[in-house]
C-alpha cells in the first residue's frame, strides 16, 4: 500500500525526470543544427545495381527544361538559373486582386536580399496574349527591379500553363475573358531545380518565412 | 449621488448623441462605410494610406487629380479605366479592373477617399452619384 506522501514523492521524481529528458533531447536538436528544406511534389524511389549490390535512390521531383522570353526579349532557360537559388511565381500584369499584393511581397523579397549573389527570381505570365514583351519591360521597370535579376517571361499559353501545373504544381485556369484564375503562391527552387517550399504570396507573414527559408538554403549550399 | 452613476450616464450619452445632428450621421455612416469597402477593394494597390505602388499604381494623394477631376474618378471607381493618365509627371497605364461597385458603394468609397489624407469635402451621396455616372463613357 503506497501512502500518499510516497505517492507525491514518485510524481515528483517522475516529473523531474521527464523534464531532464525533454531538455536534454531539445538541446541535442539545438546542436545538429537546423534541419533540412523539405523536398516539395512526388518523389520516385529509384533502384539502381551496381557490382550485384542494389542501391536505393530517391528522386526527387524537379522543374522540367522550359524556355521562355524576358523582358529584354533574351532566351530564358533552365540553364539562366544554374548555380542559382530562385523563386518563381505566375502573374499578369493586369490582375486586379491578388497580385498587386504579390507584386508588393515579391518586391520586399527581392529588396530584402540584395546582397545575395546567386538569387534570382522569375515571374511567370499566365496572360501571355496581353503581356507581350514590350509590356512586360514596362512593368518591370516601373516596378524599379533588374531584368539580370528579376525575370518576367512569356511564351505560348499552354506551355507556360503546362510548366505551372505539372511542375509546380500551381492551379490556374482560364475562364473566359477576365476571369484568368491562379493561385498566389511563390516556389522556392534550389540550384537542382527542386521545389523547396511554397508560400502564399499575399500573406506577409508566409513571405517572412521564404525569406528566411532563402537563407536557410543558401546556407545548406555552404556547408 | 454615488446610486445616480446609471443616471449621469446616460445623461452623458443623450447628451452627446443629440449633439450630433442627422447630417454629421449620415456622413459617418457613409464614410465608415467606404473605409471598410476601400479596404477590401482598393488596398491591394493605392495601399492603406493612399500613396500607391511604385509607378504601376497612382497615389490618391499628393496631387489634385481627385479634386479636379471628380466626375471622372466617380466613373473610374465605378466602372474601372482603361484610360491611361498622368499624375505628377508620371504616366500610369495599367487598367483599373471594374471592381463591379454599385453606386452606393461608389459614394461610400468617394466619401471615405475625399474625406481623407487632408481633403474635407463632405458626404457625396448616393444620388449624387447615380446622376454623375449616368454620364461615364
Amino acid at each position: 500500500m503506497i501512502s500518499s506522501k510516497n505517492l507525491s514523492s514518485i510524481v515528483s521524481i517522475a516529473l523531474f525526470l521527464f523534464l531532464f529528458a525533454a531538455i536534454i533531447s531539445c538541446s541535442e536538436k539545438k546542436e545538429s543544427g537546423h534541419q533540412r528544406l523539405p523536398y516539395l511534389g512526388r518523389h520516385d524511389i529509384v533502384k539502381n545495381e551496381k557490382d550485384g549490390k542494389i542501391s536505393v535512390d530517391t528522386v526527387y521531383h524537379s522543374i522540367a527544361d522550359f524556355r521562355f522570353v524576358n523582358q529584354d526579349s533574351a532566351w530564358i532557360t533552365n540553364e539562366t538559373f544554374e548555380g542559382k537559388i530562385y523563386v518563381a511565381d505566375f502573374f499578369f500584369t493586369s490582375c486586379p486582386d491578388i497580385c498587386p499584393k504579390m507584386n508588393t511581397q515579391m518586391l520586399r523579397v527581392y529588396d530584402s536580399l540584395r546582397e545575395m549573389k546567386d538569387l534570382a527570381f522569375l515571374s511567370h505570365t499566365i496572360d501571355p496574349v496581353t503581356d507581350s514583351v514590350r509590356v512586360l519591360k514596362d512593368f518591370a521597370d516601373r516596378l524599379g527591379v533588374s531584368s539580370s535579376r528579376w525575370h518576367f517571361v512569356t511564351g505560348e499559353k499552354e506551355v507556360l500553363y503546362k510548366l505551372g501545373q505539372v511542375s509546380y504544381m500551381a492551379s490556374m485556369a482560364d475562364e473566359g475573358p477576365g476571369g484568368l484564375v491562379h493561385s498566389g503562391r511563390f516556389f522556392l527552387i534550389d540550384k537542382e531545380r527542386r521545389i523547396r517550399g511554397a508560400y502564399d504570396g499575399t500573406d506577409a507573414l508566409e513571405v517572412n518565412d521564404l525569406i528566411r527559408d532563402i537563407q536557410r538554403l543558401a546556407a545548406e549550399y555552404e556547408k | 449621488m454615488r446610486n445616480n452613476i446609471p443616471g449621469l450616464f446616460l445623461i452623458a450619452l443623450f447628451s452627446v448623441a443629440c449633439t450630433s445632428s442627422p447630417e454629421e450621421v449620415k456622413f459617418q455612416r457613409y464614410r465608415v462605410a467606404g473605409e471598410r469597402l476601400y479596404a477590401t477593394h482598393c488596398v491591394a494597390c493605392h495601399m492603406a494610406d493612399g500613396s500607391g505602388f511604385k509607378k504601376l499604381y497612382p497615389p490618391l494623394t499628393g496631387h489634385d487629380f481627385l479634386t479636379e477631376q471628380f466626375e471622372k474618378t466617380l466613373c473610374t471607381i465605378r466602372f474601372g479605366s482603361n484610360d491611361s493618365l498622368t499624375i505628377n509627371n508620371v504616366q500610369y497605364t495599367l487598367p483599373m479592373p471594374d471592381l463591379k461597385l454599385t453606386n452606393l458603394e461608389t459614394a461610400e468609397i468617394a466619401t471615405f477617399i475625399y474625406n481623407s489624407w487632408g481633403l474635407e469635402k463632405g458626404l457625396i451621396g448616393v444620388n449624387e452619384v447615380a446622376e454623375i455616372t449616368k454620364g461615364c463613357e
